[in-house]
């Protein structure tokens, strides 16, 4: 089965890597939800099959070593999702601001 | 109200992840429409007119004007491609979960032998250009490709992205385009009975089966050029216990004799056409009623007496979510077009009709690309033969 339908594609962008970019960031929040909802029905039939309550899932209050599992999972996390943040500025860094720099090395082991 | 889709016996079964996939879709759907669309009345009043007035010194004069300046809008072009995205989002999210059982679907289709109905295929009928150019509104295949021996992917597909599509609004058997019409018909020609009554460009019969629940005395045909949809929806009526005589069928040109109809009817397929063939079925329509039968088509409202920028809100789709006519359409002299195919002038229709799901949920009262239905009214043009 065709995927794409057939027709020239718009794009809005000036760049229309951006129009690239935007479509795979709503296909992820398409899936953040697709998780959600599966959390959802799994706390739902929790309930209903007597495990616990969802109440108490508002309820729970994390104690001081789950809390602090939990910062350490957030921290790991934001930096995967930034990393391409970080490592601009590694390159700043390391002086490598110039495509020249890489071609350079390029040259360099070549030659 | 939520409308929740009816599971009728061919609709496709979504898994868990496949319905929140759909779900998530629908939403943003509506956020965009409820929450981004509207704001680009603001960016176009208070920058895109004011520096296209600086520019031309002169306001902008038609929908074409406020296109070009709006083009360069970043607020614009962030709901642009989030509305794109959301229409291949869409015919995705339906599209796999229809791919992965569709052998049950085809066996589903081919029933028990006993109908009620009918189905007329003809694997010699051409698809027309505007059908091939590219595909209507980005459904990959559009209505009419088949990729396996009786296929009925692309009106599966078709039945649960248009609930998708119109955010449920079209109520839970999509037949809003056919039920506001039936009603409206059944309301103004209270002395009116059809005993036959043709429904052109039908899809998977959506708007077809109202026809025989306003009429159950008459005989309702349907044509329409997808063999895939028309598998689809003679399986569909039959599942539902609807009377319907399918068949493969142009509407520019049908095989039906002259002064077959006392009623013809037509669901958002004008604008699926082109120039020349809105010509033709118009003038098929005259060919295809007895003397003081009447045609309707259904459509969202012309352009002509419009603000240029409502016009141009509502001419999204024509540029980028592949409806190539849309605009033309919406620009036509539609009493010209009538008296052209035969129609005496005095006996041309153009109304608004009220939606027959005016109290659905995420209404949002205008007429708007990406908002298909929001404004709860449909227009309506027709002639009395």
């Amino acid at each position: 089965m065709a995927t794409k339908a057939k027709g020239k594609k718009p794009t809005f962008f000036a760049d229309p890597q951006v129009d690239k970019l935007m479509a795979i960031v709503m296909a992820l929040a398409g899936e953040v939800s697709v998780l959600r909802e599966r959390l959802d029905t799994v706390e739902r039939l929790v309930e209903t099959k007597g495990l616990f309550a969802r109440q108490e899932v508002e309820t729970y209050r994390a104690s001081e070593s789950v809390t602090e599992e939990r910062e350490q999972w957030r921290s790991q996390y934001i930096a995967r999702v930034l990393r391409v943040v970080r490592e601009e500025l590694d390159a700043v860094e390391r002086g490598e601001v110039t495509p020249e720099s890489y071609e350079a090395v390029v040259q360099a082991v070549s030659s | 109200m939520i409308y929740e889709q009816t599971q009728h016996d061919m609709l496709p079964q979504a898994s868990h992840d496949e319905r929140a996939r759909q779900n998530f879709v629908q939403s943003l759907k509506v956020h965009l429409a409820t929450n981004v669309s509207p704001g680009n009345k603001a960016v176009y009043e208070k920058r895109a007119k004011p520096r296209f007035e600086r520019e031309h010194k002169r306001a902008p004069q038609d929908r074409h004007d406020v296109r070009r300046v709006m083009k360069d809008e970043p607020y614009y072009q962030t709901w642009s491609a989030l509305l794109r995205t959301s229409q291949e989002m869409m015919w995705d999210s339906v599209a796999a979960s229809v791919e992965r059982q569709l052998p049950d679907l085809i066996h589903r289709a081919k029933g028990n032998g006993k109908t009620l109905g009918s189905l007329t295929l003809d694997p010699q009928l051409v698809i027309p250009s505007y059908h091939t150019a590219v595909d209507i509104h980005c459904q990959p295949g559009a209505y009419h490709t088949e990729t396996t021996t009786d296929d009925v992917a692309a009106g599966a597909i078709y039945d649960r992205a248009v609930h998708v599509y119109a955010m449920g609004r079209m109520g839970p058997m999509n037949d809003d385009l056919g039920a506001s019409l039936a009603a409206y018909v059944k309301h103004q020609y209270a002395n009116f009975h059809p005993h036959k009554i043709l429904d052109m460009g039908c899809s998977v019969g959506h708007s077809t089966v109202p026809y025989v629940d306003t009429y159950p005395e008459a005989d309702v045909y349907a044509v329409e050029i997808g063999a895939p949809m028309l598998r689809y929806a003679h399986a569909r009526a039959e599942a539902l216990g609807k009377r319907l005589h399918f068949s493969q069928q142009n509407a520019e040109h049908t095989n039906f004799a002259d002064a077959s109809f006392d009623l013809i009817v037509s669901h958002i397929l004008l604008h699926e056409t082109s120039s020349a063939a809105i010509r033709n079925i118009v003038r098929e329509c005259h060919r295809l009623l007895k003397p003081g039968g009447m045609m309707l088509h259904v459509e969202v409202p012309q352009y002509h007496g419009m603000e240029p920028y409502d016009a141009f809100i509502l001419d999204w789709d024509t540029y980028n979510n592949n409806e190539p006519f849309w605009g033309t359409l919406h620009d036509m002299d539609l009493v010209e077009l009538a008296a052209n195919g035969g129609f005496a002038k005095e006996k041309i229709i153009q109304t608004l009709i009220p939606s027959a799901f005016r109290m659905a949920r995420s209404r949002t009262g205008l007429f708007q690309g990406g908002d298909f239905g929001g404004g709860g009214e449909w227009f309506v043009f027709g002639a009395v033969k």
